[in-house]
């Protein structure tokens, strides 16, 4: 099970964070957030920190899935981990890139 | 004891009943998988036949061939019965049929389930073909888009059929799906790792877990459709804060990943054959495992793609554009794989291989397409085009119908024993490859002059005619190259020229025991050390059938396998399936005059179809109970193990813990719905609120949690031999206060019919009373095994499933409460 684990980990935490961005960009937009927080939009900044977090969190994993502490004794095991590791932190890359690039609401 | 006579013994302890009986009783795996695929196949047809009528009807304008009523249905149906009825049956038939073999075991977790599942899905269709019959099938779309598919656009009973039709099929999908995880997490050959699974038994498993996220929201979204249709309560009706996006963020959460669902197997296929036609081994074992996880996971971010053109916000069309073109990478990873896998090795063109490279040729050309209506101006011009159609066949058919084909002829001589006799595969695979081309080239190119889908007809000042006209000819073209594969395969069936073991020279276990194989696979189970057994030990069929491996030698008339560690592949426990019984088709049909009383409403019928079922289900656990203890068991070389029931970890635990993650997606969908239609939907918030209590709100999940804390308790105390009674009277007293919460907050809540606020909460505050009534028939279930005798530290695994199960219900019962009193709440 724990080997499973280490396989869907960090995919499974790209699908919550896209989710969680899509979900915070709906909730921006549905309840009109404006305002503004050092001259820039709040709703800019909300986004381009989750974005952030996001990509951290998925890095934060890679490097987990290298260390020898939570790795399995599978050398199998380990080389799909780390792969979807970096599918994870790919994946947060560029899927949530347009919090940076595009108009939010309209 | 010799080969024969142990044949003779194990024969007898597995085998069907003989005949047609034998159909209605069976729990074998084999003969469930050869039924699945039969009954998948014969809606293909059905299918293929509606695909005829379409084309016909299009093949010049102004065609008068069916109105527009029958269109629609024509149209819905065929999408309808190729998605649901041939495509994923057929993997589950496959999957069914093979896993057992490949893993090297005896069959799949859970026996009975299987033919449960198999008889839903033959009740569930025959509901959509018996509507067909009497011209009232479903016609809004094989996507049901609502408002089109409310009471107020679609009156009839015809949208009824597709919803509670499909539910049903869905019930037979998600069993197959958990006991597929089961069986290959936990019943395969011991010695037999993650990393030396065959490539087939990891792209079986990735569909199964994408089958128990993806199906999930469609079973919610149809939930909610039909109670809306039945009752009134205004999910999707946007006067009462309903939002008809809500069904179609619910219809494609399932519906892209449905796509995947329908591919993955199909490649396992493909990487399965393709190495034994190149006589080589697969390239990139590892990659394409990586690759495979990281398509499941992608393709659950994807589905806004197909709402491009409903007014979302710039940025959320960016994100899921992007997304679209990401999914391309891992299926570009298996193709390079496929690719060095035929230069490493000396591809034979035999008939599967054609197949493969139908497949190749079509499915690039699809997922280039794929590529484009991914990007948000092209899909704003083709949308709704016949781009789209000839799009979705490309990956469809390339990408599912072709290896199933390939497929097929690779493991015909394995069901059948035989040797192709003609040489009339080869020239149907270039009728089906040209025609096929021919229709769906076509449809693009009409898409991009502006035609439609879904129309009934077009007038000649279009300029569509000579092209619909092509496309039609090509279709027929196709259909006879279908028809031809069906008359060799029946011919193949007929002719008796038998075949030696193992015709292709594969090396997966599969191949290592009978054509036509034995009821129980393996007369003795391999130790598996390596991904190709069968290659590195020729000599291993023999071996077995000698009964050199595990459980060589029957006893009583126990059919016996192993549990084994799911990523170690070391033996953990020993199991004794049930024998055959009628209870699953008996269950299942009880479960089709619950269904069958909700779509003709005639609604006393629904409450004796639930009583029916738990009873059944009450009565299905119970038949595996025993008094006795059965002790530790020899199972051969040299290894002593406990029952099953001696472990928390049974294989009735792994089975709850996948319905479970369905389960959880489900309730989770429930959730985001109710968020939706908070920020989205106009008229939010609503006027009427729920007027919270903190007392009830307390009490509930005190209650909940408390149910869970007891049957902890119960389990532990079982397993250190004490009194267990105690205990489960405390969590069966909560189990019933919690349900007392969730009644009272269905009693308390403002009329459903009013706003979607009042339905929604209406549906939450029901799926916690459900799971209230589960506890408590779980719990009483324990009760009377106690009573009973039926209970000891050595057959104690029910209380870790029931206890799992009030986890579960501790946590989803907490939410529902807090939600709903929350949600009284006006800040
Ligand atoms: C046997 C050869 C097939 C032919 C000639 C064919 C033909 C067609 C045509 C012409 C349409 C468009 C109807 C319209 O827009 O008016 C259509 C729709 C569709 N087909 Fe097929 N098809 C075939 C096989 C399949 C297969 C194997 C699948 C899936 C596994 C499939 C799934 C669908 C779906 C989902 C639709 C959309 C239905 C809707 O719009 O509601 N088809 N087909
Ligand atoms: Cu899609």
């Amino acid at each position: 099970m724990k080997d499973l684990v280490r396989i869907l980990i960090a995919p499974l935490v790209w699908l919550a964070a896209f989710s969680a961005v899509y979900g915070l960009h709906g909730v921006i937009c549905g309840f009109a957030v404006d305002g503004t927080v050092f001259g820039l939009s709040l709703a800019r900044v909300l986004l381009v920190t989750a974005y952030v977090l996001a990509i951290l969190v998925q890095v934060v994993l890679l490097w987990a899935l290298y260390q020898d502490r939570f790795s399995s004794a599978s050398v199998f095991v380990n080389f799909v981990g780390r792969a979807s590791g970096w599918v994870g932190v790919i994946a947060a890359v560029w899927t949530m890139l347009p919090a940076v690039l595009t108009t939010y609401c309209g | 004891m010799n080969v024969v006579t142990r044949h003779r013994r194990l024969d007898a302890i597995w085998a069907s009943e003989r005949g047609f009986r034998g159909w209605f009783s069976t729990v074998n795996h084999t003969d469930l998988g050869r039924m699945f695929l039969v009954t998948s196949f014969f809606f293909f047809i059905i299918g293929g036949i509606l695909a005829m009528l379409i084309r016909a009807q299009l093949a010049t304008p102004d065609s008068a061939f069916a109105g527009p009523d029958i269109y629609n249905q024509i149209f819905t149906m065929h999408g309808t019965i190729m998605m649901f009825l041939f495509a994923i049956p057929a993997f589950e038939g496959l999957a069914i049929y093979l896993l057992p073999k490949i893993l090297g075991t005896r069959d799949l977790a859970f026996p009975r389930l299987t033919a449960y599942g198999y008889w839903c899905y033959v009740f569930g269709g025959s509901m959509l073909l018996v509507a067909m019959l009497l011209g009232i099938a479903p016609d809004s779309g094989w996507f049901m888009y609502t408002p089109l598919s409310n009471a107020i656009y679609s009156p009839g009973i015809n949208t009824d059929f597709w919803l509670i039709g499909i539910t049903f099929v869905e019930i037979s999908a998600i069993a197959a799906a958990a006991e597929i995880c089961v069986s290959i997490l936990k019943f395969r050959a011991p010695g037999m790792t993650l990393a030396k699974m065959p490539i087939f038994a990891w792209y079986a498993l990735v569909t199964a877990l994408m089958i128990l996220t993806g199906f999930p929201p469609l079973i919610l979204g149809s939930i909610l459709l039909e109670v809306e249709r039945a009752f009134g309560f205004p999910f999707f009706q946007v006067e009462l804060g309903g939002d008809s996006l809500l069904w179609q963020h619910l219809f494609w959460l399932f519906g892209h990943p449905e796509v995947y669902i329908i591919f993955l197997p199909a490649a396992g296929i493909v990487s399965t054959v393709l190495p034994v036609m190149c006589r080589t081994t697969l390239i990139g074992y590892g990659w394409i495992v990586a690759a495979i996880v990281a398509l499941a996971f992608l393709s659950f971010g994807l589905w806004v793609h197909h709402m491009f053109t409903t007014g979302i916000p710039h940025m959320g069309l960016a994100f899921f554009s992007a997304a679209s073109t990401l999914v391309a990478v891992p299926t570009a990873v298996q193709l390079f794989a496929w690719i060095g896998t035929m230069w490493k090795g000396r591809p034979e063109l035999h008939l599967p291989m054609l197949h493969i490279m139908g497949f190749f040729a079509t499915f690039v050309i699809g997922g280039l397409t794929g590529v484009m209506v991914a990007m948000v101006p092209f899909n704003w011009q083709v949308h709704d085009t016949a781009f789209i159609t000839a799009h979705l066949h490309y990956v469809l058919f390339g990408g599912f119908v072709f290896p199933v084909f390939a497929g097929i002829y690779y493991w015909l001589p394995h069901v059948s024993g035989r040797k192709r006799f003609f040489r009339l595969g080869e020239f149907a695979f270039w009728l089906i490859f040209v025609g096929f081309h021919v229709t769906f080239f076509a449809m693009h190119w009409v898409g991009l002059l502006g035609q439609r889908r879904r129309i009934d007809t077009y007038t000649p000042e279009d300029g569509w005619t000579l092209i619909n006209l092509i496309s039609s000819v090509g279709s027929f073209v196709l259909s006879i190259g279908i028809a031809m594969v069906l008359l060799d395969v029946i011919l193949h069936v007929l002719s008796s020229r038998k075949i030696r073991r193992n015709p292709w020279q594969a090396g997966t276990l599969d191949w290592a025991m009978m054509t036509p194989p034995p009821s129980y696979n393996f007369a003795s189970l391999p130790h598996v050390d390596s991904r190709h057994p069968l290659a590195d030990n020729p000599a291993l069929p023999v071996r077995l059938a000698q009964g050199h491996g595990y459980l060589g030698t029957p006893r009583a008339d126990w059919r016996e396998t192993l549990m084994v560690d799911a990523a170690t592949g070391r033996p953990e426990a020993h199991v004794i399936y049930p024998a055959n019984t009628r209870l699953p088709i008996l269950m299942s049909a009880v479960t089709g005059i619950f269904f069958l009383g909700l779509l003709l409403k005639t609604y006393w019928m629904v409450p004796i179809g639930m009583v029916g079922v738990a009873g059944l289900a009450l009565r299905w656990v119970w038949m595996l109970g025993r008094r006795d203890d059965l002790g530790a068991q020899h199972v051969g070389q040299g290894v002593i193990l406990p029952h099953a029931s001696a472990t928390d970890r049974s294989p009735g635990w792994w089975g709850s813990l996948f319905l479970m993650f369905a389960n959880a997606t489900l309730f989770g969908c429930l959730l985001f719905g109710f968020a939706f239609l908070w920020t989205v939907a106009p008229g939010w918030p609503p006027l009427v609120r729920f007027e919270p209590s903190f007392i009830e709100l307390g009490v509930g999940v005190a209650a909940a949690l408390g149910t869970a804390l007891a049957l902890r308790v119960a389990m532990a105390a079982v397993r250190n031999a004490r009194a267990t009674l105690p205990a489960l009277g405390i969590a069966l007293t909560g189990a019933v206060v919690f349900g007392a919460c969730c009644a009272v907050m269905l009693w308390r809540a403002p009329p459903p019919v009013d706003h979607a606020y009042a339905a929604t909460l209406f549906v939450l505050g029901s799926y916690g009373l459900f799971h209230a009534v589960l506890i408590v028939l779980m719990t009483g279930h324990l009760i009377a095994r106690v009573w009973q005798g039926y209970t000891s530290p050595a057959r104690r695994s029910e209380f870790a499933v029931v206890s799992l199960w009030g986890d579960y219900v501790a946590v989803i019962g907490s939410l529902v409460l807090l939600v709903g009193h929350l949600s009284g709440l006006s800040l």
